[in-house]
């Protein structure tokens, strides 16, 4: 019960929110990538987030009962997209295969927008967040003033 | 507890305190799971309870003859206690989530309005008291 939970609970959500923003950046950027290290097109990614206990460290953690209730968000894993390529005609271009096809990214472009706008608004709700923890935490200093 | 310059007022105000920064906490996790697939949102309940206690606090120990019993002497309100559950009353997406932004961006909102509003009446206890022991402001 103390607002430092809440401010890093908050900041847990933003960057959470940020990791979502970069591999939507990411596939936005690759959107035409033919050729990975890990061969083939570029593989559209995505983020996994999970729910957790908050705990600060691990002291806390064997000490206190943590608050099941309060849960921070954190990233788990980034998940490639299973989606099969998208195959295009294009018997000039040097990645083509012998029937003249190129493998491009299977990535919809309006998808990665929808996501980034719903991506900076969750980012913004916990902006809004963390701003009113703080003005609660400022006016509890002006006790008896 | 059953010191006089504190009254039951003050007592009142500093579990509303406690309770709404619970109440900040626990929404500021549902803002941040607000995309986790299967996360459950979470409701703090304590008005029900901290209105039972403030009932019960002017009431003398002596009633209680069991510690098993309720509280209901002094320090009632003290030792009134919060319940987190997730919120029944939802809408449950595709992944499982059950957290409606828009009630928790409220909630966060009116939750601080009303911390504010307990520090304020606070204030105005403490201030009554300073008037009184600085002899009427002379």
């Amino acid at each position: 019960m103390d607002f430092s939970t809440a401010l890093r609970v908050s900041a847990s959500g933003m960057a959470a929110q940020r990791m979502r923003m970069n591999t939507i950046s990411s596939n936005i950027a690759n959107i035409n990538t033919t050729r990975t290290p890990e061969g083939g097109p570029y593989r559209r990614k995505d983020v996994v987030f999970e729910a957790m206990p908050d705990q600060r460290n691990f002291g806390e953690m064997v000490t206190v009962k943590p608050d099941e209730q309060v849960q921070r968000v954190q990233v788990t894993d980034v998940l490639s997209d299973r989606k099969a390529p998208l195959m295009k005609y294009e018997p000039d271009n040097p990645d083509a295969n012998e029937e003249g096809y190129v493998a491009y990214p299977n990535i919809n472009l309006m998808e990665e927008m929808a996501n980034m706008i719903q991506a900076s608004r969750s980012y913004e709700a916990n902006v809004s967040a963390v701003q009113a923890s703080k003005d609660m935490a400022m006016s509890a200093l002006e006790i008896g003033r | 507890m059953s010191n006089p310059l504190f009254d039951k007022t003050t007592n009142a105000l500093g579990a509303t305190i406690n309770f709404r920064s619970l109440r900040q906490n626990v929404t500021a996790a549902n803002i941040a799971n607000a995309e986790t697939p299967g996360y459950k949102a979470k409701v703090v309940d304590f008005e029900e309870a901290l209105g039972r206690a403030i009932d019960l606090e002017g009431w003398t120990k002596e009633t209680a003859t069991d510690p098993e019993h309720m509280i209901i002497g002094p320090g009632a309100i003290s030792r009134s206690r919060a319940d987190v559950y997730d919120n029944p009353d939802v809408n449950v997406s595709n992944d499982g989530n059950t957290v409606d932004m828009e009630k928790e961006m409220a909630t966060l909102q009116e939750n601080s309005i009303l911390y504010k509003a307990a520090l304020n009446l606070i204030n105005k206890k403490l201030g009554a008291l300073r008037y009184a022991a600085t002899d009427g402001g002379r």
